[in-house]
């Protein structure tokens, strides 16, 4: 089915005198895999809940597959929570069942790394197998839309890399997905970004629209602790990445100078900004006004 | 929806504790009321006092079981008698009617002796001490404090300690310095205040709205009061040790408290039940409160007459808080612990992923 | 002062939970545990905090007086406030009166919570919740601080902050031990420790354990053998742990991602199961 899958069209939500969504318009197209970002409290959960027709919207538009998010659309749409959604008292087998038959869609088959657990209980799984159990509960009737949020929380790398093996399979199926993440890697691996902030979309697009014009520039210097400590003395956004100590949108004169007053050696370098520096920044100047 | 329906039973059938209650529940209850439920006494302990007092007793029909037969008694001793709860019903011979002395403190007995005595006729004169009019609510409010006791002491305390657990703040205080016992007296100390101001203003409404009496001394009834709360409150930390959520410790709670409000005495009496349902009712904390609230409020009967619950009660206090704390010590102590950490939840099971 | 275990084996029931692990945790830098589920990171952690005892080998542990704790779960009391959390933790270790407030407005600064002092902890988020248990742990300046994941499903502001407080004690001579998902905190730690199923794959400090990996990691659209490979973005890597790729292939150099993945098939795919 062509068409876009999800769309909010400048949708705000209230909340008393809060507005936790304010005017935010995004869509997913099928085959497209669009990475959700933002800091805890930017809107992104209560954007999907509107996007899922769990609460109503203040203003604005939602369409779920084409129209208003209702159980019948719902049917074609595969979510899980952070959560996870399932029942710690029932077993692997027992929950695929249950999830299955809610949906009307055949009990799907265990991959062989869960197939010998087919009959533990849920809780006493691992959390990637969880994970794992989650997303076979979601798919198993063959949704045409998916929404996951923080899908790899707390997981290790080589389930991750599992599990956005699944994610990856599905959009090459022409499946939609929409994906929350904490992990900067895993919005290198989608192919459209999103950022909230404060409610609001403050940028999408690729890697570089998110981050936008924030710069940063590298301290190279064995005596890190030292500098770390005069850096972030002096309230500059510091950050360490590996050995090195990485300073956003900072002015390389007053690093320089700072450094300098502490008596300590040190090379600056220019460098590209990642992600996080500009949700850094972000939040810098949301807590700033 | 019948998948709705299969998930429902299926959940069902893991949560034992809820089979538990919707099982065992319907089959005690059925129990206890076919074997406790009897409002009818079938003899009550009787003295005979005064002079020709063996002769007096050979008279009375079986229904009073004359335990105590004193010819040299007088009034005083008669009434003594019944202020120790030794027996139902006194008789003073040596003037006539003969007097009998009723305890009104034991409802159903002393129903059941005035209902008997009204029949003798003419050459006895009844009298009920203690709660003359034979009024319920005056045997009630006594045992409705144990009650509240107990309800907070368990109910209330377990969830206090499970949400620790629930919470996963419990580890953190496993790591600090501070000794289990005194997490534990910590955690009870507010439901100690909160039960024993609850208790005060109950008494004192049940004084002033009922017209129940006070008849003996307050430090032996704050005294036993504060002995019966040791002993409920550590049920509830007992309880808290061996629940994961707070909906479990409730559950168990429960379990704790009906039996002592049907066979502790307060609803149906002990000497009326079948004695196989009767030896749980000497079982119960509440049993030996109720004991020393109606001795204390109605016959203001001494801690002496009393030291049978009251050194029951001791006991129980001692054995449970025991029992308790180091249950909760294993839970907060180093050692190896009753269940690995959260995120090691597959560490226990024999379970692996590759 | 350097913290450790040494030769720990724990077990519960017929699972070996941590096998003949060694680690050390020396004073004033950050050792970071990886590992997968099951691995065994919790466990080595509260065997160092002297949360369990073990079947074989030493812990070298500070007393509880010195020891701070951020365990994987909250970490906080849900119905006090922030104020109140940090006045009851740090009455237990002993502060009271003006060097409890100076301390405590000291660290609010830190954690930038200052705003937030009166707020029930449950109303905040869970970054802003993490920071307030991770102040709460170094309240009463220990000399070894452990902490469980304590960056595990918080935003990456709040991670950076959290890193920020966590290279501030270690720079003031705190020993700390931390688990982490998350593969670039590992590589920022002055030592790394990578687990799997109990046992230690490879320790010591990045540059040392990318020196001291063995085989080539190749990069590709689709892989040679799939039971080797894993998804990195949009190509796949696969593991050569004999170093002979056949030719053709384009080698790439592995950073911690690769390295523990690679660890771990290798550990899978060589042992009996």
């Amino acid at each position: 089915m062509t068409g876009v899958l999800l769309r909010a069209a400048r949708v705000t939500r209230r909340f008393g005198a809060f507005t936790a969504v304010d005017d935010v318009s995004m869509q997913v197209q099928p085959g497209e895999v669009v990475g959700l970002l933002g800091a805890n409290g930017a809107g992104k959960t209560t954007l999907i809940r509107m996007l899922l027709g769990l609460i109503a919207v203040t203003s604005g538009r939602v369409d779920l597959l084409g129209g208003p998010p209702d159980r019948e659309r719902r049917r074609r749409l595969g979510y899980v929570p952070q959560g996870l959604g399932l029942y710690g008292d029932l077993t692997v087998r027992e929950n695929l069942s249950f999830s299955a038959r809610a949906y009307g869609a055949a009990v799907p088959a265990l991959p062989p790394a869960l197939a010998p657990h087919a009959d533990v209980l849920v809780r006493a799984l691992p959390l990637g197998a969880q994970r794992q159990v989650a997303f076979l509960a979601a798919l198993a009737h063959s949704p045409q839309v998916l929404v996951l949020d923080e899908p790899t929380s707390g997981v290790d790398a080589l389930a991750r890399a599992a599990l956005w093996d699944t994610i990856r399979a599905q959009a090459e199926q022409g499946a939609g997905v929409l994906v929350t993440t904490h992990y900067m890697q895993e919005a290198q691996q989608c192919d459209r970004l999103l950022l909230m902030s404060g409610g609001r979309l403050v940028a999408q697009g690729s890697e570089a629209d998110i981050i936008g014009s924030t710069t940063a520039v590298a301290v190279r210097t064995d005596d890190w602790a030292r500098a770390f400590t005069a850096l972030n003395a002096a309230g500059v956004p510091v950050m360490l990445e590996g050995r090195a100590i990485r300073v956003a949108d900072a002015d390389p004169a007053g690093l320089a100078e700072v450094l300098r007053a502490a008596g300590i050696q040190a090379s600056l370098q220019p460098v590209p900004a990642t992600i996080e520096e500009r949700m850094l920044m972000l939040s810098r100047q949301a807590r700033a006004s | 929806m019948k998948a709705m329906i299969v998930k429902e039973f299926r959940e069902l059938a893991r949560d034992r504790r809820t089979l538990g209650m919707l099982i065992v529940m319907p089959l005690l209850l059925l129990v206890i009321f076919g074997y406790a439920a009897n409002f009818y006494v079938s003899s009550l302990k009787t003295a005979v006092v005064g002079p020709q007092a063996s002769q007096v007793t050979k008279m009375l029909p079986s229904f009073f079981d004359v335990t105590v037969t004193e010819p040299s008694g007088t009034q005083a001793d008669a009434e003594t008698l019944l202020r120790d709860n030794k027996v139902d019903v006194a008789f003073v011979t040596g003037q006539t009617p003969v007097l009998a002395l009723v305890n009104g403190s034991n409802l159903f007995a002393a129903q059941s002796a005035v209902a008997a005595l009204n029949k003798v006729g003419n050459q006895v004169k009844t009298q009920v001490l203690y709660n003359p009019d034979l009024k319920t609510s005056w045997v009630m409010v006594p045992a409705i404090i144990g009650l509240i006791l107990t309800f907070i002491g368990t109910i209330i305390t377990s969830i206090g300690m499970v949400r620790e657990r629930e919470a996963g703040t419990l580890e953190q205080l496993a790591v600090m310095p501070i000794k289990p016992s005194r997490v534990i007296l910590g955690k009870i100390a507010p439901y100690f205040l909160v039960a024993s101001v609850d208790m005060i203003i109950v008494t004192v409404l049940g004084i002033l709205l009922f017209s129940v009496p006070f008849n003996g001394s307050p430090f032996a009834f704050a005294l036993g009061a504060a002995i019966f709360l040791f002993v409920v409150l550590g049920l509830g930390v007992f309880i808290s040790t061996i629940s994961q959520t707070a909906g479990q410790a409730i559950q168990t709670a429960f379990f704790f408290l009906l039996p002592q409000i049907l066979l502790s005495g307060m609803i149906f009496p002990l000497e009326a039940m079948a004695a196989g349902v009767r030896w749980i009712g000497y079982l119960l904390p509440l049993t030996y409160f109720t004991m020393i609230s109606q001795g204390i409020m109605l016959r203001g009967a001494p801690i002496a007459s009393l030291w049978l619950p009251f050194v029951v009660l001791t006991v129980m206090a001692v054995v449970v808080f025991t029992g308790a704390t180091l249950r909760f010590r294993r839970d907060l102590a180093p050692g190896r612990p009753a269940s690995p950490a959260r995120g090691e939840q597959a560490a226990a099971e024999p379970v692996s992923t590759t | 002062m350097t913290y450790s275990v040494r030769s720990a084996t724990v077990r519960f029931g017929s699972t070996v939970a941590l096998d003949d692990v060694t680690v050390e945790v020396p004073g004033g830098s950050v050792v970071a545990v990886v590992g997968g589920d099951g691995a065994g990171k919790s466990t080595l952690l509260r065997a160092l905090a002297g949360e369990l005892a073990l079947d074989a080998g030493t812990v070298e542990t500070p007393p509880k007086q010195r020891l701070g704790y951020l365990p994987a779960s909250s970490g906080s009391w849900a119905a006090l406030t922030v104020t109140q959390n940090i006045d009851f933790v740090a009455g237990i270790y002993g502060l009271a009166g003006d060097e409890l407030a100076a301390r405590r407005a000291e660290l609010l600064d830190r954690a930038a919570l200052t705003p937030a002092a009166g707020r029930l902890a449950a109303q905040l988020s869970g970054g802003m919740r993490r920071k307030l248990g991770f102040i709460m742990a170094i309240v009463h300046r220990p000399a070894l601080l452990i902490l469980d994941e304590p960056t595990t499903g918080i935003d990456p502001v709040s991670r950076i902050d959290l890193w920020r407080l966590v290279s501030e004690a270690a720079a003031s001579g705190t020993a700390v031990l931390m688990s982490t998902t998350y593969l670039d905190e590992a590589e920022r730690a002055a030592h790394l420790v990578v687990l799997d199923s109990g046992r230690v794959l490879v320790q010591g400090p990045y540059d040392r354990v990318r020196a001291s990996f063995a085989g080539v990691v190749t990069q590709a659209g689709r892989p040679v053998r799939a039971d080797w490979s894993w998804r990195r973005g949009r190509v796949l890597h696969e593991y050569w742990p004999e170093g002979q790729p056949p030719a053709g292939t384009t080698t790439v150099a592995p950073d911690l991602e690769d390295i523990v993945i690679a660890l771990s098939l290798a550990r899978r795919n060589m042992v009996p199961s």
